[in-house]
């Protein structure tokens, strides 16, 4: 197939379903049947995916719907055996995952910013898109281990949510930096010419006009990079350490759900709140897509 | 290309004050450092995860590391049982993964109906935002246990991977295939039709071929997902740093056993992991480098 | 024997962690022991293993007398170091003082016993093995169940991973410098193990005595006699059972009264519960265990 469709790239869409359909001569199989099989065959994988999703979230939500509880989201962990509730890990992600949006939204923006409406396409512009669809594809554990390297070590922030916090912005960062990118591209020129032709300065165009029209596009964004973020959990591992800790400061240790939940399933004695823990970890993430794909519908 | 754009604007800039025109400038250079973070981050992951890793240039060497044996207890730190174990889930996860994904695209961009196609969609969307410890979760105590009965073992091992990476890929796949079925343009679908053949003609001798390097670009992105993917694979692979003897005996992976040995190693074994994050870096930038080679051939 | 990232623990219960906190840790420590004695603080210091039941113990204590008890997780060695040279005040230790530690002068307490149970499925009817056998099968020189009594099936080894203190204390027991055979699966937790058991016919597994029967599984796993001694709270702390060992506190000289009365609580019967929780064997009934 490979060979044959190099060369169907150099034809014409006309030459190309010609020479396609002249070779579909009347086989063992009249074309009906093979129709009808094959569409059949894509209608039965695109079921099973629907139902793969179906099954897990039925499955977390049967298991786990019996353990949440008003103790379990707000009590702290009791015993060896983390009975008890979750609120001290709820808490650390709610936490971490805000320092890092903090962190990293306004360097996204700008960044995306500087992409759309500054610079002229050229090798400094690869160069600049390249890496960052190398960072957004870092393995999340090379990540942790960077972050555990730079932030934990070198710096002297140690296991905290700092560490953890400045680790997630650098995942975050390529897809607030993309969504943004693509939410300013998608803001007609012709407002621009307007405030131009009013006598504005570039910057006024981009904060007064570009960045509050395409808001409702980067917040999609920002969301859905904050649902990311709030279920990584190779990154924190061993960022954030895994001190059961209700944090104040951005250099308090702590333990987020994710890691809660690992550590629970691994140890596999508790698995009550494990359950309790995947569940609530699935709305949360759900409630954001959710909510990230309302933004985006409404601002379009 | 610095000098272009800068002489543009300095025209335009002319007709305001000096002030506004060095705020502007100095605002456009933060906007570029901001971008450039970007570069200077993906530089600093690569020199400090090498610089971490260095004793493995010097004490452990490359023969050493590039060798067989996983065993730091016995200062043996060769990583090509945990390469093998990573492509070896990474290989099964597409196998199984590829059709399923490509084949949901197809159906919901050429076959499904708008009614279908609006439930399942969005769904396919909430599956890829799951996050990877719930895959894991559900691959432990669902998964393995399937597979320990019908293997007679423990469950633990690359099948078990495969199906668990297999359901995370789909998602991945699936969209970024509906995107590229969906930039064909219909009139080459509407020609195909109108010569007499059938859906199943058009999607196999048209709409698949055209949309080809779209479809590689989402497999070779699903790929980078499959290698990289730590936890999910740590919960179900049974962690044995070996060349299995079986799809369903223990194996290990480069990302499971930086995971696991992270929390207490140290000395060399600590730089053999930071090499081994060296190594998983290069194979992921090599991955983004060919999807952007692709897309610009697409272009 | 506690797996050392239980998610009860309330402190940073991995080693690297700990070897990493330790630096931060010890610096306040030592600078505050001079005014501690006075402001009636204890600190614990030591083994990791040790560490839910100190945890447990330093909050039911500071309950009842408003001393506050610093615990932390540092390893054995490095907790009988800072005892000896004056940084905490009690050393927790998974293991006994060595020939060079012994010279330091410590008094030992025994604080709870320890035994580790050799896990198979329901379905397997080996009953017994012994040290030596245990120690060929995970160093896969055993291979299949027939081989010591059993069925002919494939032996399926599950080991812990290379954190976990019930590993560390089964290869100084078992293993007697032989390498673990690295083909076998390598789980991180003892519930883990214990299903891993539970569901396949051929697996082998070990874990702490205490959680052999647990309060939590749906399914069962039985543990075997080693060298033909059943493990049990009373063979474990007479010390028949050959996989068992002590879990202790170390201290300098004459303790203060406030670390006394701390030693006295954690080894009270109060304790019972929570060192049962934790998968050890309080010390409290030793006597009627007879001596």
């Amino acid at each position: 197939m490979a060979d044959q469709s190099t060369q169907t790239d150099e034809l014409t869409s006309r030459e190309r379903i010609k020479r396609a359909l002249s070779h579909g001569k009347a086989g063992r199989i009249s074309k009906d049947t093979s129709n009808k099989v094959m569409l059949g065959v894509f209608r039965a994988a695109a079921y099973i995916t629907t139902l793969v999703l179906v099954a897990i979230i039925a499955y977390v939500v049967i298991n786990g719907l019996p353990h949440i509880s008003p103790d379990f989201i707000f009590g702290w962990p009791e015993g060896v055996n983390a009975e008890g509730g979750i609120w001290p890990t709820i808490v650390s992600t709610i936490y971490v995952t805000a320092l890092a949006m903090l962190i990293c939204t306004p360097i996204a923006v700008l960044a995306a910013v500087y992409l759309a409406e500054y610079a002229k396409q050229g090798r400094l512009v690869n160069i600049i898109r390249y890496a960052a669809d190398a960072l957004a594809s870092v393995p999340s554990i090379v990540m942790g281990l960077f972050g555990y390297a730079l932030f934990v070590e070198a710096m002297g922030l140690g296991l905290s949510m700092l560490s953890a916090a400045m680790s997630l912005a650098l995942l975050m960062l390529p897809i607030v930096m993309r969504t943004t990118e693509e939410a300013i591209r998608a803001v007609p020129r012709y407002i621009r010419w307007g405030a131009y032709g009013l006598g504005a300065t570039k910057w006024q165009v981009v904060s007064k006009i570009v960045l509050p029209s395409a808001f409702g596009r980067i917040a999609t964004g920002i969301v859905l990079a904050i649902g990311r973020a709030i279920g990584e959990t190779a990154v924190v591992l061993y960022t954030m350490g895994q001190a059961i800790n209700m944090p104040i400061t951005p250099l308090d240790s702590g333990r987020p759900m994710t890691v809660h939940l690992y550590l629970l399933a691994n140890d596999g004695i508790n698995m009550n709140a494990a359950y309790g823990t995947a569940l609530l970890l699935m709305i949360i993430i759900l409630a954001f897509n959710l909510f990230s794909r309302y933004l985006s519908r409404r601002s379009r | 290309m610095e000098e272009t754009p800068s002489a543009a604007p300095k025209r335009e800039l002319a007709l305001v004050s000096h002030a506004t025109y060095v705020k502007e400038k100095a605002l456009r250079y933060l906007f570029f450092a901001c971008a450039f973070l970007a570069v200077v981050t993906v530089i600093l992951i690569f020199a400090f995860t090498t610089y971490s890793a260095f004793p493995v240039f010097t004490d452990i060497g490359l023969a050493n590391f590039f060798s067989l044996t996983w065993a730091p207890s016995e200062g043996e730190y060769g990583i090509v049982s945990l390469l093998a174990g990573s492509g070896l889930v990474t290989v099964g996860a597409l196998v199984m993964g590829v059709p399923l994904g490509v084949g949901t695209a197809v159906y919901l961009v050429e076959i499904a109906s708008d009614r279908v196609r609006k439930i399942i969609s969005p769904a396919v969307d909430l599956l890829a935002g799951i996050p990877s410890i719930i895959y894991g979760f559900f691959g432990m105590v669902i998964i393995r246990p399937f597979v320990a009965q019908i293997s007679d073992g423990l469950g633990f091992g690359a099948l078990t991977a495969w199906f668990v990476l297999a359901i995370m890929i789909v998602p991945t796949i699936t969209t970024l295939t509906m995107d590229a079925l969906n930039s064909i343009p219909m009139g080459i679908r509407e020609a195909s039709y109108a010569m007499g053949a059938t859906k199943w003609q058009t999607i196999y001798k048209v709409v698949l071929p055209a949309a080809k390097l779209g479809i590689v670009d989402a497999i070779v992105l699903g790929m980078g997902r499959a290698i990289g993917e730590t936890m999910a694979v740590l919960m179900v692979v049974g962690n044995a740093p070996v060349i299995p003897s079986s799809i369903a005996s223990p194996i290990s992976t480069l990302t499971s056993q930086i995971a696991l040995d992270m929390s207490y190693s140290s000395g060399l074994h600590r730089s053999a992991l930071f090499g081994m994050g060296v190594v998983l870096f290069i194979i992921s930038a090599t991955l983004v480098g060919i999807v952007r080679l692709i897309s610009k051939k697409r272009r | 024997m506690r797996p050392s990232c239980c998610p009860g623990s309330y402190a940073v219960s991995r080693r690297s962690f700990l070897a990493c906190v330790a630096a931060g840790l010890m610096l306040p420590l030592t600078g505050c022991q001079t005014s501690s004695s006075s402001s009636k603080q204890i600190t614990v210091a030591g083994s990791t293993t040790c560490l839910p039941i100190a945890e447990s113990a330093a909050e039911g204590y500071q309950d009842e007398t408003g001393i506050s008890v610093l615990v932390s997780g540092l390893g054995s060695s490095a907790g009988i170091e800072a005892v000896a040279n004056g940084t905490a005040d009690i050393a927790s230790s998974s293991r006994q003082v060595n020939a060079d530690e012994q010279k330091l002068g410590l008094t030992e307490i025994v604080i709870a016993h320890d035994g580790i149970a050799v896990i198979v499925n329901t379905d397997n009817p080996v009953q017994n093995l012994s040290t030596d056998q245990l120690r060929d099968i995970y160093a896969g020189k055993i291979t299949n169940w027939s081989q010591v009594g059993g069925d002919d099936l494939t032996i399926q080894l599950v080991n812990r991973d290379e954190a976990s203190g019930t590993r560390e204390a089964f290869k100084s027991i078992v293993m007697d410098g032989a390498f673990f055979d690295r083909r076998a699966a390598v789980l991180s937790g003892t519930g883990q193990v214990r299903d891993v058991v539970s569901r396949s016919v051929g697996a082998i597994g070990y874990i702490s005595l205490g959680f052999v029967e647990s309060k939590f599984a749906e399914t069962a796993v039985r543990a075997i006699s080693v060298n033909h001694v059943e493990p049990s709270e009373k063979t474990i702390a007479s010390g028949g059972y050959p996989i068992s060992r002590d879990l202790y506190f170390y201290v300098k000289g004459t303790p203060t009264p406030e670390a006394q009365a701390y030693i006295d609580y954690v080894t009270s019967d109060k304790m019972d519960s929570i060192v049962r929780d934790a998968g050890f064997i309080p010390v409290t009934d030793d006597e009627s265990a007879g001596e």
